[in-house]
């Protein structure tokens, strides 16, 4: 009678040779997974990495997006093109947009940019719905969103040839037409220099206030409030002097002088400053009229320091 | 000795595997984010809205060094690549007639960084089609 040829079962391999032998195959797969893991993304992020060639401005590095915000911000005032300058801010991919150019725009200020740079960057933080004391101080347009009223007239002078940024004569306006034959470098004008220059002009509707009034504000070099600035106001049939600083709970640097109705002021700093006249009473939204508020910088003071600064 | 062909073919399987994956997961899923980038290697469209937006800066404030610089910076490998490939963008929005002004304002700075081409011409003040200030 034939033996008949038994099958193991699975179970049955008893022999501790045979059963480490399968671990190990396993084992050996790992580990080369692992090996050829590792060797796939040193050479894919070190050796040869994606190398970008059609990158958006929002992969510049830091510096060159400041350099992208700035030539947009000069281009804005030269051209008043927002569509344009919108698609060109787009491209930043910024969320923090605003925040971002307040910042830059603070930047500039302590770095002491020429004046026109500073007044162009923040014309685009305002347009941007950015907050701050420098875009308050700096951009063109009145804070309460109203437009600029066309009867006041401004008669700006040139700034002194002490500061160490002068203004350039070619200076960009919203209307777009600058110079096409700009000069290497800015002429100063031969004529008396102010000692202040304006800052702000803006519409002031207070329901709460009594009467209108021209209210000016007055800063040092380094937008600290100012006391004790004399303020000249003129009209066709009289002048008046006021200093500011006697409100203190106003600010420092802060002054009124209370308008009639149908009469047209003229104001200016004694020590010097650009003219600011035409100044009326307006009508506000609602029933409410508005006055004035002007705010000016010495351009040659600084407030000293003191112990409690 | 039977053993070795099945280990390392065993080995050979883990690591081709392993590279495939990872070549992929660094190529495609997890690329390196590269945020250092500089006006070189911006898309050509924004190349160009760069230069333009250098002239039209120029144009204002008149900075010839400053601007000098911006285009050095548009150029792939060197200064010379920069102003030629400022030469080659004015020459393009002439030949395709754009702005005016846009083409005043180039045609302006590449002439005040030496860059000459009888296509210029008319742009130049006291052309034909310069802008009046």
């Amino acid at each position: 009678m034939p033996s008949r040829r038994r099958r193991r079962a699975p179970e049955e391999f008893a022999t501790p040779q045979e059963q480490p032998a399968r671990i190990s195959m396993t084992s050996l797969l790992l580990v080369g997974l692992l090996i050829g893991l590792g060797i796939g993304l040193y050479y894919a992020w070190v050796v040869e990495p994606v190398v970008f060639v059609d990158a958006s401005p929002a992969r510049l590095s830091d510096s060159y997006k400041e350099e992208y915000l700035f030539l947009v911000s000069q281009n804005y005032a030269i051209t008043s093109n927002w569509e344009q300058a919108q698609e060109r801010l787009a491209a930043l991919d910024d969320p923090q947009l605003p925040e971002t150019v307040n910042v830059l725009l603070e930047r500039y200020l302590r770095e002491q940019k020429p004046p026109q740079v500073v007044e162009n960057l923040a014309a685009l933080a305002q347009k941007l719905g950015a907050e701050g004391s420098a875009v308050a101080l700096f951009a063109p347009t009145p804070l309460n969103g109203q437009a600029a009223p066309p009867t006041p007239t401004l008669t700006p002078t040139p700034l002194s040839a002490e500061i160490a940024t002068p203004l350039p004569t070619n200076t960009p306006t919203r209307t777009p037409v600058p110079t096409l034959t700009p000069s290497a470098t800015p002429v100063p004008s031969p004529t008396t220099q102010p000692v202040y220059r304006l800052l702000n002009q803006e519409r002031v509707c207070d329901e709460t206030a009594v009467s209108p009034q021209i209210e000016v504000i007055t800063y040092d070099t380094l937008l600290n409030e100012l006391p004790g600035v004399e303020v000249l106001v003129s009209w066709e049939d009289g002048t008046d002097t006021f200093f500011t600083g006697f409100k203190p709970a106003l600010g420092a640097g802060y002054g009124d002088f209370t308008m009639q109705p149908d009469i047209s002021y003229s104001v200016q700093l004694a020590d010097g400053s650009p003219e600011v006249s035409g100044l009326r009473i307006e009508p506000c939204d609602g029933d409410t009229i508005g006055g004035w508020r002007l705010t000016f910088q010495n351009l040659r003071y600084t407030l000293p320091e003191t112990s409690d600064q | 000795m039977g053993r070795w062909p099945h280990i390392i073919g065993f080995l050979l399987v883990g690591i081709a595997v392993g590279l495939g994956l990872g070549l992929y997961l660094g190529w495609e899923a997890w690329p390196t984010e590269f945020t250092d980038a500089t006006p070189e290697i911006l898309q050509d469209r924004y190349r160009r809205d760069y230069a333009l937006m250098i002239a039209t800066n120029y144009a204002a404030d008149g900075d010839l060094a400053s601007a000098e610089r911006r285009i050095n910076g548009l150029g792939k490998d060197g200064v010379a690549n920069g102003r030629a490939y400022y030469f080659s963008v004015t020459l393009d929005t002439i030949l395709r007639n754009e702005d005016v002004t846009a083409i005043t304002y180039m045609v302006r700075l590449a002439t005040d960084l030496g860059l000459e081409s009888p296509a210029f011409a008319p742009y130049l003040v006291g052309g034909g089609n310069a802008i009046t200030p």
